[in-house]
């Protein structure tokens, strides 16, 4: 009997989320046929128009995607397993000031970065955006609360007896168990610093400068799909490949209960 | 931390280039907004921190408040409850499909601001005669259907997160899968649902872009969130002690859900989560 309900919920729960599913695809769907039916005359249309300017933006963005993406994550991370695991002055301070640093609009940060960008004569430039873009409380924050979680302080200290130091630690015990963490913030990095447009925007003026993006928004309306397509897919590929190391979960491997 | 312990050099370096971000980036600028306040402003021409409740009084922040408001009760909870009731579902029963079901959810909010507004407008704006009134709606749609799916795939991380001896034990003792959702899974994760809840509000209270987007086909007025409001003060009349005075009012809310969820919560106590 309660075999019975239990594959009956399942199938209804199947159901429910393939409905879902089939919803949020459908716009998708039409996105696709706008940018078509010819990619390859749409993708050489993108190129070709005013001189290339389409492959500069797209040199721009995998620069600067990439950089600040190497930074803000490893710089994330390992503060995420400092501060949840080892003795730092100031440790919840700086646990606050990153709850708090993620809740400020942009606005109020927009004009105050573009002053310190511009002291250290960065502005129009991607270094300058790279160094603004890099800081990434969202990611540390989740590093924090996954280790604090992950890594029982019983596993700390067999650590410890084994002989591991605070950098051992880190690498024998935090990495090999934050297969899953590393992934979402990967992915989660990548994303909103390949689709950011308001920091961009605000410290790049030559449109030979501009990320893909801010040229969506030059471009608007014309070969707007076709833009939108081009950005989707390294996201759908990313995505595909950090999901692997999601479905594991965090434990695996690790102290299990 | 025991008083007199010395701090080790090494825990501090693996921090320091964390540090030396978030003070060039995050808390710098901030202390440079702060100060920016003071400034002579279009509602404060002497200029003092008195800007700060004078923007209030500008004609648009009263209707801007009603919006927030109707965000909060209505973006906010239904946006918690439908990312926790799927990632459930998801985590529930072996989907085939569950990847693919996921990377579709999270599509909306991977689709960058013109795009998006065109593929809306196209499904929706055409066929409903949006009035001023429902327009929230649609702005609450829009905000909902592009941040949702990320929420997704962090909560339903953070289920697979959870040990199988734990659910295992549970089953055996005889819980079906609501009460296994309710009683264990969900009290197990609270931490990331605080954390979802806190971003939550503050993006409700930041709203920029959906209600911008709409601004472009005629729907909305350039006016209809405080964020708009503070980004036309600083970047359209160039006054940005008065924007940054506006932004940094919508930061207030915020922190104090921050400072209550740290100070009620066991957030920042690492013992409390062995």
């Amino acid at each position: 009997m309660r075999q019975n309900y239990e594959r009956r919920n399942a199938v209804l729960i199947k159901l429910t989320l393939w409905a879902l599913t089939i919803l949020v695809l459908v716009p998708f769907i039409w996105l696709l046929r706008e940018a078509g039916p010819n990619y390859v005359a749409s993708f050489r249309f993108l190129f070709m128009n005013q001189n290339g300017i389409a492959i500069a933006w797209l040199k721009n963005s995998l620069l600067f995607t990439f950089s600040s993406l190497t930074i803000s994550v490893l710089s994330c991370v390992v503060a995420g397993f400092v501060l949840a695991i080892l003795e730092v002055p100031f440790r919840k301070t700086m646990l606050f000031i990153t709850l708090i640093t993620m809740l400020i609009p942009i606005t109020a940060m927009a004009m105050p970065l573009y002053v310190l960008i511009d002291k250290i004569h960065l502005t129009d430039n991607l270094f300058g955006l790279i160094i603004a873009s890099s800081y990434y409380p969202f990611g540390a924050f989740l590093s924090y609360l996954y280790f604090v979680s992950a890594l029982p302080g019983d596993l700390v200290n067999m650590g410890r007896i084994d002989g591991l130091g605070d950098w051992g630690l880190f690498w024998h015990l935090g990495i090999p168990l934050s297969k899953a963490l590393w992934s979402i913030i990967i992915f989660f990095s990548f994303l909103s610093l390949w689709n950011s447009y308001q920091l961009p925007s605000i410290l790049l003026t030559d449109p030979m400068h501009a990320t893909l993006p801010m040229g969506l928004m030059l471009l608007y309306g014309n070969g707007t799909a076709i833009v939108g397509v081009l950005m989707l897919v390294p996201v759908i590929l990313l995505y595909l490949l950090s999901q692997r190391s999601i479905e594991r979960g965090i434990f695996s491997g690790a102290v299990k209960g | 931390m025991i008083k007199g312990r010395k701090y080790r050099t090494v825990p501090m370096v693996m921090v320091a280039p964390y540090f030396a971000l978030m003070l060039f980036t995050g808390f710098i600028p901030l202390f440079y907004a702060i100060r920016e306040v003071a400034n002579p402003s279009w509602v404060n021409l002497e200029g003092s921190y008195s800007t700060l409740f004078r923007i209030l009084k500008d004609f648009r922040v009263v209707p801007d408040l009603r919006h927030t408001f109707f965000l909060l009760l209505v973006f906010v909870p239904v946006t918690i409850i439908s990312v926790l009731a799927l990632s459930l579902l998801l985590d529930a029963t072996a989907v085939r499909g569950n990847t693919f079901m996921r990377l579709v959810f999270l599509l909306p909010g991977i689709v960058s601001g013109g795009i998006s507004v065109v593929i809306w407008m196209y499904f929706l704006g055409r066929h409903i005669n949006w009035n001023p009134g429902n327009v929230k709606w649609l702005i609450a749609g829009i905000a909902f259907s592009s941040g949702a799916g990320s929420w997704v795939v962090i909560q339903y991380g953070s289920l697979r997160s959870i040990s199988h001896e734990i659910l295992e034990a549970a089953r055996v003792d005889g819980c079906n899968r609501i009460q296994l959702a309710m009683r264990i899974k969900l009290p197990l994760i609270s931490r990331y649902i605080g954390y979802m809840a806190i971003l939550l509000t503050a993006a409700a209270i930041q709203i920029y872009s959906e209600p911008a987007l709409l601004t472009s086909d005629g729907l909305t007025s350039n006016w209809w969130s405080l964020n708009q409001v503070a980004y036309s003060y600083a970047f359209q009349t160039a006054d940005f002690a008065g924007g940054t005075a506006l932004s940094l009012d919508m930061l207030i809310p915020s922190v104090i859900i921050g400072i209550i969820f740290v100070l009620k919560t066991d957030f920042l106590k690492r013992d409390a989560y062995q």
